[in-house]
């Protein structure tokens, strides 16, 4: 297991942090001594550096070539300045990104990961594949699959994103504007069309596994799942 | 010239009145000789022209300096004439100078304070707005999306005062490099996409011409392209329109633009859109409008050297381009 130190004088928001990467499973060490940060870098030995630029002793910069004379593992700056020097200042002290304030949690996972990609391997992390179970349905999003009862279909990245959301949300509704934020990527701006149309070929999925109104509409607001199979099946 | 001749016409009238009251004494009295008469005239006007014009030498700047106009607060420290009304008027202006000067330093400082605070206060609040939105992230219930909505309402704020502050400075704080449009756009679009969604207004981006870079200041053109959607998509909200976002090349010019099919800007606005805290019509009916928007958008174009086109026709849209004079692609 990877391990992610957190330096960042506001408790809420490195708990916050630590709380939602280590849903990903990493090992994640958040910093209260800000007077010793370089000892208990070398005490733990993480992969892997979040840093605040404002912390109360010595700033951001200062540990960040602190831990450069020893180590060469990614240092993530995050700060609430968002100016060009500051950037540059960051970098030109040896840290590998900068991340601004407010931020996305989206964002930070995405770049630790690919920091940790970068430094350690495609391969070094041995993450485990997700796996989602709802009542004897399987979504496996990074193969693009959905499994029920030993069947199988093939899905597209926004068809896995729509179902995982639902099966996430489930019982609950997914809201129309949640999944379309999740469908909404860097090249491709999804309006409520597409969504109609990504909806209408996940009903289609369904029904290729022999699942019969899975998804349902509530009206305004969005769609949820209807599980109409388990009973019979006892799965 | 004027003004002397002016404050000295009553000297100049009294003194002919007092030769012709001498004169006509005399005559009365039964002297009619014209001759020594007419002489001691002309010695008298002599006398009188001399002095006038030491008078107006000695104090021909002190005349100068009351007839024109100041251009400037250090025009008023010039040295003038060694007369007693000129020295006096000298020091005068030089006393009221010294004391703006530091009326001036005074304020200057205070507002420098103020500044100071302005900025430290918005870094500030960014950690406690960081902490909120980190809360509300992951959590999809109806109310949470409300609370989404007002912290972003939040840090759009104080990001325009960010701006502002930075426009003071905007000689340290701007760094020109080659930009691609098409990236600009696109990260544009990606940075509002919970404003687009929200008020189902959809963004088209088209890429005409290839990617076509500009020279420009990456965070001001972001900042500029950012208030001409945000703008589109609040003066377009639930219309199911579109936002067209296009780049394309215009003569030997390439343009950002973004167009919407809103509400429109009234004519009578048109003129003063770009002008600080102007609002006008639609200002009254969407809330959060603050005027200081397209100001700084105009404000930033203006430094960079870019141009700025707005057209607006009312109940069918506003278009409004960005232009670079120059391109590569």
């Amino acid at each position: 297991m990877q391990t992610i130190l957190i330096v960042e004088d506001d408790r809420k928001i490195a708990e916050l942090l630590q709380s939602y990467i280590v849903k990903y499973g990493y090992h994640v060490i958040v910093t209260t001594d800000f007077e010793h940060v370089l000892q208990q870098f070398q005490q733990e030995q993480p992969d892997m550096v979040l840093l605040d630029v404002n912390l109360p002793s010595y700033d951001g910069y200062y540990w960040c070539r602190q831990i450069r004379a020893h180590s060469i593992c990614p240092v993530i700056f995050i700060s609430a300045r968002a100016g060009e020097m500051d950037q540059i200042m960051a970098l030109e002290n040896g840290a590998d990104d900068y991340i601004t304030k407010p931020f996305d949690y989206g964002i930070v996972m995405a770049k630790i990961r690919s920091h940790l990609r970068r430094a350690y391997g495609e391969y070094a992390s041995k993450h485990e594949e997700i796996i989602l179970h709802k009542e004897g349905l399987s979504l496996y999003p990074e193969r693009l699959e959905l499994h029920y009862n030993n069947q199988s279909v093939l899905l597209t990245k926004k068809e896995a994103d729509i179902i995982e959301s639902l099966i996430e949300r489930h019982p609950r509704v997914a809201s129309r504007e949640a999944l379309l934020e999740k469908l909404w990527d860097d090249q491709t701006y999804v309006d409520e069309n597409t969504l109609n149309v990504n909806i209408t070929r996940v009903r289609k999925k369904f029904l290729d596994l022999g699942l019969l109104d899975a998804v349902e509409t509530v009206r305004g607001i969005g769609y949820r799942l209807y599980i109409s199979w388990n009973q019979d099946d006892g799965l | 010239m004027k003004l002397f001749l002016k404050e000295h016409a009553l000297l100049i009238v009294i003194q002919i009145i007092q030769f012709s009251a001498v004169m006509s004494i005399y005559w009365l009295d039964g002297y009619r000789n014209v001759g020594p008469a007419l002489y001691s005239i002309m010695l008298g006007l002599f006398f009188l022209g001399g002095y006038l014009c030491y008078q107006y030498y000695s104090r021909r700047h002190y005349y100068r300096r009351l007839q024109e106009p100041l251009l400037s607060l250090d025009d008023s420290v010039q040295q003038l004439d060694q007369a007693p009304v000129s020295e006096a008027l000298e020091q005068l202006l030089r006393q009221q100078y010294r004391y703006y000067q530091q009326r001036l330093a005074t304020i200057n400082q205070q507002q420098q304070e103020h500044l100071t605070f302005m900025n430290q206060w918005v870094h500030q609040m960014k950690t406690p707005l960081s902490v909120i939105e980190l809360t509300v992230q992951d959590v999809d219930e109806p109310e949470f999306a409300s609370i989404r909505e007002e912290l972003e309402r939040m840090s759009s704020g104080l990001n325009t005062i960010l701006y502002m502050a930075r426009l003071r400075t905007f000689e340290q704080d701007f760094h020109i490099r080659s930009i691609s449009l098409s990236e600009v756009i696109r990260e544009v679009v990606q940075e509002h996409k919970r404003l687009f969604i929200r008020n189902q207004v959809y963004p088209d981006v088209k890429i005409k011409d290839g990617d076509l870079w500009t020279e420009s200041d990456q965070k001001w053109l972001f900042f500029m392209v950012s208030q001409l959607v945000v703008n589109a998509v609040k003066y377009s909200a639930h219309t199911n329109n579109k936002v067209i976002l296009s780049s394309y090349i215009v003569g030997h010019q390439a343009v950002i633009e973004v167009q919407d099919y809103g509400v429109g800007i009234p004519a009578s606005d048109i003129k003063r859109v770009f002008e600080p805290f102007f609002t006008g019509e639609n200002g009254r009916h969407f809330r959060e409008s603050t005027g200081m928007g397209l100001y700084l958008t105009h404000e930033a174009a203006q430094r960079l050297d870019h141009q700025l086109e707005l057209e607006s026709t009312v109940n069918q849209g506003t278009t409004v381009r960005i232009l670079f004079p120059s391109y590569q692609r």
